[in-house]
């Protein structure tokens, strides 16, 4: 995955690591992404329920 | 940051790049004058272009006499990989839906002699499944060691907490930020991002940063395909060329305009010699309102023998037989192609003639969209071995159920598809000397769905389900001579499976309840919650396995408060929905889980608040499944697809064979995982939640 590098200051992402740990999360990038997911998703533009319908076609276990 | 840095590999890519751009520039304007453009910015756009280049010249040039020495550092971290391994490679053979009960009692009829063998060679046991009992949830767990509240798949279908609207759980193909627009065109100016939703790390990732490679051959919920060490060929959920989850199209002249279900029926016009139709594509994203994109066909019928002419190529249709994979080229507005390829299938010719064309699969030789790791991979594997299905559930499942084909064409159609995997399994085991081989066979889980209503009958079916296992048996006796002294062999599957006669609405149940409320009264409501009212909705159902409360600050239009209120609630619909009796007063669901004491780990806000374990014979309504109150709680099951496994994981445990013996009371899919780190010798990570088999 191509992306970004964010500068984060040693004493927080000591916190980080610990916290990711202790949360159960697979590294702390996994829940840095996570913790900046929730707070993007509030801002997503929902998609049109024709776009919803189409995209779900045809899975075999539901109609 | 190794998961958001840029690969090594891609800035070397880049390095070379920009050096071959230096040399092409400087073959191609050897005196350029820049006369175009004279005003502020101009000498520092130039000598900005050219201190790229010449830096980019000295790192490219850097990169290349460092070549060997990263070469040899590579070397010694794959030595080093394998410096504890108590085995050089483990083969994984992922048998999807393959019943524990079924399985044991044809062993013990004879009828499974490989799998037999490998039983009493090392071992065998019920492997515990996943709540639900869901391929994408269980393969997650298979993939990561880890639950659901872990690896964040709950289901096939999550929801959207603005809309109530139902989304993929697995991937998300999402639009171009920016797109710049000229008249009608629309030419996006970013890439529009697909993400894979599954969290935590799979084993095979870890086992690559230390020189372990895998080679993973569609395993469920690897679409989009992340860059790890080995190679991937992504499975389940991966879409059809139109975005879809798989559409097929019916060509014929019983219809005299197109009709769009789960597929589509396209009129087939009488012409001279023949017949013409359109093969409809994907949309044209190039345009505005983005007009589908079009392909028109022609068969021609002479004494009896049909032929299919579409761009410029021909091939012979065959009563009953399938045509090879056909390529389509969709060409868009601004001259792009979007390559596809599709089965066709002459179903009649008369006095109706009808053409029954698989969901168009992306070309793995061209693929429009990310379906391997490398990206290469896939078109080198159709290269060697011929092109394949690539759709995540490439078994045309739909096609059956409504009648566009028939049970001997879908069994061809899944043993075609089992074929394609065969090989290309085959030939990776013949070439990997160590690491991981992980592949998963769908064969068994389609076959199921769509034959346990013959089981026990006096139709010509009634046997398909135990010949499949009789050839999944087969299969295992193939790779046994790829299996030495230093190579694990897991032979698994994910759940087993059981009849799906009667669905269970619980949506209607719900609403019968006072807990989910219709607008003004009404006693039905549409797909995708068409007619609720949210204002004054507690709870509410999607998907195959559970429900969910609708929670102030959560859902857009929440009303339940967390805390006392929502745990009031939670222990009141328990006690209420474990009491639903059928007509003949059978109990339709074993028992309601309460997802807050069932999973642990930091998706847990992403999960169903309920999990309804059905008995045996029950499974979500095809109508409850995606939203709708219907009339009825309860309902046959009218459908082909007759059998299922979204019942209470107890009652559908997987299977678990090896060649190695292995000490462990009551295996679940998540000891895989720590089990291969553990036999090659590395630490199992705290974050995961199984235990290593103690394989001897």
């Amino acid at each position: 995955m191509l992306g970004t590098n964010i500068k984060i200051k040693k004493d927080l992402w000591t916190k980080v690591k610990k916290v990711a740990a202790a949360g159960g999360y697979s590294s702390p990038e996994e829940f840095v992404v996570h913790v900046l997911e929730r707070e993007v998703a509030k801002l997503d533009d929902a998609q049109s329920d024709e776009e919803i319908v189409r995209k779900l076609k045809g899975l075999g276990y539901i109609d | 940051m190794s998961r958001i840095r840029r690969p090594r590999s891609m800035r070397t890519a880049a390095g070379l790049a920009l050096m071959l751009l230096a040399l092409a520039s400087a073959w191609l304007y050897p005196h350029s004058t820049q006369s175009a453009y004279i005003g502020p910015g101009a000498g520092f756009a130039f000598l900005g272009s050219f201190l790229t280049l010449v830096a980019g010249f000295f790192l490219s040039l850097l990169s290349l006499l460092l070549w060997p020495f990263r070469m040899a550092w590579r070397a010694a971290g794959r030595r080093q990989g394998f410096r504890h391994a108590r085995v050089r490679k483990i083969i994984f053979l992922g048998l999807d839906g393959l019943d524990a009960r079924l399985t044991e009692r044809l062993m013990a009829e004879g009828k499974l002699p490989n799998l037999a063998a490998l039983a009493a060679e090392g071992g065998y046991r019920r492997l515990r499944t996943t709540c639900p009992a869901l391929s994408p949830v269980a393969w997650s767990t298979f993939a990561t060691g880890v639950g659901p509240g872990k690896h964040n798949i709950f289901d096939f279908l999550d929801r959207s907490l603005k809309s109530y609207l139902p989304e993929l759980s697995s991937a998300r193909v999402g639009k171009a930020e920016r797109v710049l627009r000229i008249g009608r065109l629309r030419i996006p100016l970013t890439r529009p991002p697909i993400e894979l939703r599954q969290k935590s790390q799979p084993f095979w990732k870890i086992l690559g940063k230390q020189g372990i490679g895998s080679t993973i051959l569609r395993v469920p919920i690897t679409f989009p395909p992340e860059k790890f060490n080995g190679r991937l060929l992504s499975a389940m959920c991966t879409p059809d060329l139109k975005g879809t989850q798989g559409s097929f199209s019916q060509f014929t002249t019983r219809v005299e305009t197109a009709i769009y279900e789960n597929g589509s029926r396209y009129p087939l016009h009488r012409v001279a010699g023949g017949f013409a139709g359109e093969i409809e594509g994907p949309q044209d994203t190039f345009i505005e309102g983005h007009p589908v994109l079009r392909i028109p066909f022609r068969v021609t019928v002479d004494h009896g023998a049909a032929e299919l002419h579409a761009q410029g190529r021909r091939c012979r249709l065959e009563p009953g037989e399938y045509t090879g994979w056909q390529p389509l080229s969709f060409r868009t507005a601004i001259g792009t192609k979007a390559a596809g390829m599709a089965r066709f299938l002459l179903t009649e010719t008369e006095p109706e003639f009808s053409i029954y064309m698989s969901p168009i699969n992306i070309d793995p030789e061209r693929p429009a969209l990310p379906i391997s790791h490398p990206s290469y991979y896939a078109s080198y594997l159709a290269g060697l071995l011929g092109t394949f299905a690539t759709l995540g559930m490439a078994e045309d499942t739909w096609a059956l159920n409504e009648g566009a084909i028939d049970e001997d064409a879908f069994l061809r159609q899944a043993y075609d598809i089992y074929a394609e995997r065969e090989a290309m399994f085959l030939e990776t085991l013949e070439s990997t000397r160590r690491g991981v081989v992980a592949c998963v066979f769908d064969t068994s889980d389609r076959i199921q769905h769509m034959f346990y209503r013959r089981v026990g009958t006096a139709d010509g079916h009634a046997r398909t389900i135990e010949e499949m296992y009789c050839r999944m048996d087969d299969l295992v006796g193939k790779i046994r001579p790829f299996v030495d002294r230093d190579t694990a062999l897991f032979v698994l599957s994910d759940h087993g499976f059981c009849a799906f006669r009667r669905g269970v609405n619980i949506n209607a149940w719900l609403s019968d309840n006072g807990y989910l409320h219709l607008h003004n009264g009404a006693r039905e409501g549409g797909a995708y919650f068409e007619g609720v009212d949210w204002s004054r909705t507690r709870a509410y159902a999607l998907g195959l396995g559970g429900f969910y409360l609708n929670v102030e600050g959560r859902e857009a239009q929440g009303i339940v408060a967390r805390g006392p209120e929502a745990e009031q609630l939670e222990r009141e619909i328990i006690d209420k929905l474990s009491a639903l009796r059928d007509s003949d007063g059978a109990a339709p669901i074993r028992a309601v889980y309460a997802t807050r004491l069932l999973y642990h780990g930091p998706y847990l806000d992403h999960a169903p608040d309920f999990m309804v374990g059905y008995n045996e014979g029950y499974r979500a309504s095809w109508d409850g499944a995606v939203g709708k109150v219907s009339a009825q709680i309860l309902e046959n099951n009218p459908k082909a697809w007759s059998g299922d496994h979204c019942v209470d994981p107890a009652l559908v445990p997987g299977v678990l064979f090896s060649n190695r013996k292995f000490d462990a009371a009551d295996p679940g899919i998540e000891d895989l995982a720590p089990t291969a780190l553990e036999l090659f010798g590395l630490p199992v990570p705290a974050w995961m939640d199984g235990k290593p088999l103690m394989v001897r």
